[in-house]
């Protein structure tokens, strides 16, 4: 919480310093009241108020990002405060009449708090409604089966299309790459679908261990893996692949009943992605750099 | 009157070995961890028969396979897996030949002569012109629902034989007479890149100089050999048509003078309303069957031959170009100049 705050050390210092600039303006123009003229039940309901406003203002700059509707709250609730503050002080010290900035902090400060803090609540509830989108989206992989493979329990060429579009409306670059397996189909009729089965298992584990956390993988369709790196590009996605080629070159997968090490190798397409791209058009480039990578047995990077 | 003199098989034809094809099927839904009665639900079979090794079955009964399978796993690419080990597979004599085929050539050649054995659902046939050698795809018995599945199967069985025993990737091309799918991924995976959709017929093209590529895995005396004991084991006169598809090219025959229903019954020798029963029984209509010929005439006239509009309008008795432009519409649901278009562009 505390590192959150220090995000927001200006606005605070906003609120802070006037309420103190208020408290020491009114001390020196004013005059102090009397013990007994002060109405105690007013001070414990106003100040109270004022006290209370403060913490829930620490408490939405504790918990929030920076941004438009962090600072809307913060201002509408630091107003409100001010506000608040002034009146309270009122119990204490009497100010004289001329002193217009007295009046204007406590009766214009208050609906401007509260216009600020209006509008910055309509905008939370439009952020908050695009947030359950997205989070909706996320836990689909989890609650939705129809985008999970059954087989190697990634997501379905559908969920990668969507996160595909997800990632192209942000503004970061990012590498989309397509792995596979060289000639699998003669595993298959080698030692049967069921040991290219458990092939297609191993090596999905195999490339979900030598990723990042913020990557994707999901099973596109038979033996071909696409990868989603966001925020990696260029050399940085070519090292990442070659990694991932020499991590399946020494898998020594095994045989389930003779034993036999099978050695594998893959083949690795990759294209760049820009904001504004379109997911299929990503997909189409990513799979025709994957062939001229099958031609030539290694890695390729299409412009 | 011309009497169609050749043979065919019927959909409840008992006639396909159960440990064939069909095991193959099974085994894939088996090891998905699906109980095997549960697909073999409504066939009228039992697994014990298919483990006889003796146990035949029909066209319909595949095809509830098929279907219970493709039900069972909705998101699964079984068509493409199935087709990934189909050919040349564990099918005896016939198997033989495909395995030891000495060049693509010859391989589809075993494939058509012995279809019957091979693709009993869904059967090649091949077409050349100067520059490519095409083959289709057409249903022999009245697949329906079924059709894409089989179209799946069969084209990637093709493409998985001839790179398995070619020993590199062939630059197949793909025709499909369906609209691109909503996902077409496998198509990408299992297939490769030159897909084209909706171009009114379901078939495969390669240029002619790869029929001829000697094989690695090839040997020209052991096919000889298997050749001859395949053409000893089944004997003149076994049907290597199916219904539908003997009526097609029955009707592609005809088509100059185009004949009604009663005459095409009478061809084969039966009643108008035999053979409306039996088309009913093969899922198929008369008309139906008769606009699938001319189109694929069109598209064989068109393409292969190289003809205008003109020519094939005349060549159909067409009145004139109007009246045939309107028809192959109503035929493909596109004009002659767009299927054109379309055909350039997959012929490359």
């Amino acid at each position: 919480m505390f590192s959150t705050l220090f995000l927001h050390r200006r606005k605070l210092l906003l609120v802070f310093g006037l309420a103190l600039a208020s408290v020491i303006a009114s001390v020196m123009v004013g005059d102090a009241k009397h013990w007994r003229e002060i109405d105690w039940l007013d001070v414990l309901g106003e100040g109270g108020s004022a006290v209370a406003v403060a913490i829930w203002m620490l408490l939405i700059l504790g918990s929030r990002p920076a941004g438009r509707v962090t600072d809307l709250l913060t201002l509408g609730l630091g107003f409100i405060f001010l506000a608040m503050w002034q009146d309270n002080l009122d119990e204490f010290i009497r100010i004289p009449a001329e002193q217009w900035w007295d009046a204007w902090l406590e009766s214009v400060a208050m609906p401007v708090g509260i216009a600020l803090l209006t509008y910055g609540l309509f905008h939370w509830h439009s952020e908050q409604l695009s947030i359950n989108r997205q989070l909706a989206k996320r836990e689909r992989l989890f609650r939705e089966h129809r985008f999970i493979d059954g087989l190697t329990q990634l997501g379905r060429a559908d969920y990668l299309k969507e996160q595909l579009q997800l990632h192209l409306n942000s503004t970061r670059p990012m590498t989309l790459m397509m792995v596979d397996i060289n000639d699998f189909s003669s595993v298959n009729r080698r030692f049967g679908h069921r040991e290219g089965d458990r092939l297609v298992r191993e090596i999905a584990e195999l490339l979900l261990l030598n990723l990042r956390q913020s990557d994707l993988i999901c099973r596109y369709a038979g033996d071909r893996f696409a990868l989603l790196l966001p925020g990696t590009e260029g050399e940085a996605a070519l090292q990442l692949a070659q990694e991932l080629e020499l991590a399946v070159q020494h898998f020594a997968f095994k045989h389930s009943h003779t034993g036999e090490t099978l050695y594998q190798r893959i083949s690795i397409g990759l294209t760049e992605c820009r904001p504004g791209d379109l997911p299929a058009r990503s997909i189409e480039r990513v799979n025709q750099a994957l062939l001229t990578a099958q031609r030539q047995h290694g890695c390729f990077l299409a412009a | 009157m011309t009497m169609y003199c050749g043979r065919w098989y019927e959909r409840d034809e008992r006639f396909i070995a159960a440990h064939h094809q069909p095991a193959l099927l099974l085994d894939l839904l088996l090891a998905r961890d699906i109980s095997s009665h549960k697909i073999l639900r409504g066939s009228g079979l039992f697994y014990e028969d298919i483990l006889t090794g003796s146990h035949y079955l029909s066209p319909a009964q595949l095809q509830q396979l098929i279907t219970n399978g493709r039900k069972l796993l909705p998101q699964e690419d079984l068509s493409f897996r199935w087709g990934d080990s189909l050919w040349p597979g564990h099918y005896g004599v016939f198997s033989q030949l495909l395995a030891n085929a000495p060049d693509l050539e010859r391989a589809l050649q075993a494939l058509v002569d012995y279809r019957r054995f091979l693709s009993p659902l869904l059967v090649p046939r091949i077409y050349q012109d100067e520059r490519y050698c095409y083959v289709q795809w057409l249903d022999a018995c009245g697949l329906q629902d079924e059709r894409r599945f089989m179209v799946e199967t069969a084209m990637t069985g093709l493409t998985a034989m001839s790179r398995w025993l070619a020993q590199e990737t062939l630059p197949w091309r793909y025709g499909f007479s369906y609209a691109q799918p909503e996902q077409d991924e496998q198509y990408q995976v299992y297939l490769g890149p030159d897909l084209h959709f909706s171009v009114g017929v379901d078939v495969m093209m390669i240029e002619k100089h790869w029929l001829q590529k000697a094989w690695p895995r090839g040997s020209a005396t052991a096919y000889q050999v298997a050749l001859r004991e395949a053409q000893l084991l089944i004997g003149e006169d076994v049907a290597m048509n199916g219904f539908n598809e003997a009526v097609y090219h029955y009707l592609t025959q005809q088509l100059r003078a185009p004949q009604s229903l009663p005459e095409v019954a009478q061809a084969f020798a039966m009643s108008p309303a035999t053979f409306k029963r039996k088309l009913h029984k093969h899922h198929c209509h008369f008309q139906q069957l008769q606009d699938q010929a001319r189109l694929h005439v069109c598209l064989y006239l068109f393409h292969i031959n190289g003809w205008t509009n003109e020519q094939v309008a005349h060549y159909l008795n067409f009145n004139d170009t109007t009246n045939f432009r309107r028809a192959f519409k109503r035929w493909s649901g596109l004009t002659p100049r767009d299927s054109k278009q379309r055909f350039l562009f997959a012929a490359g």
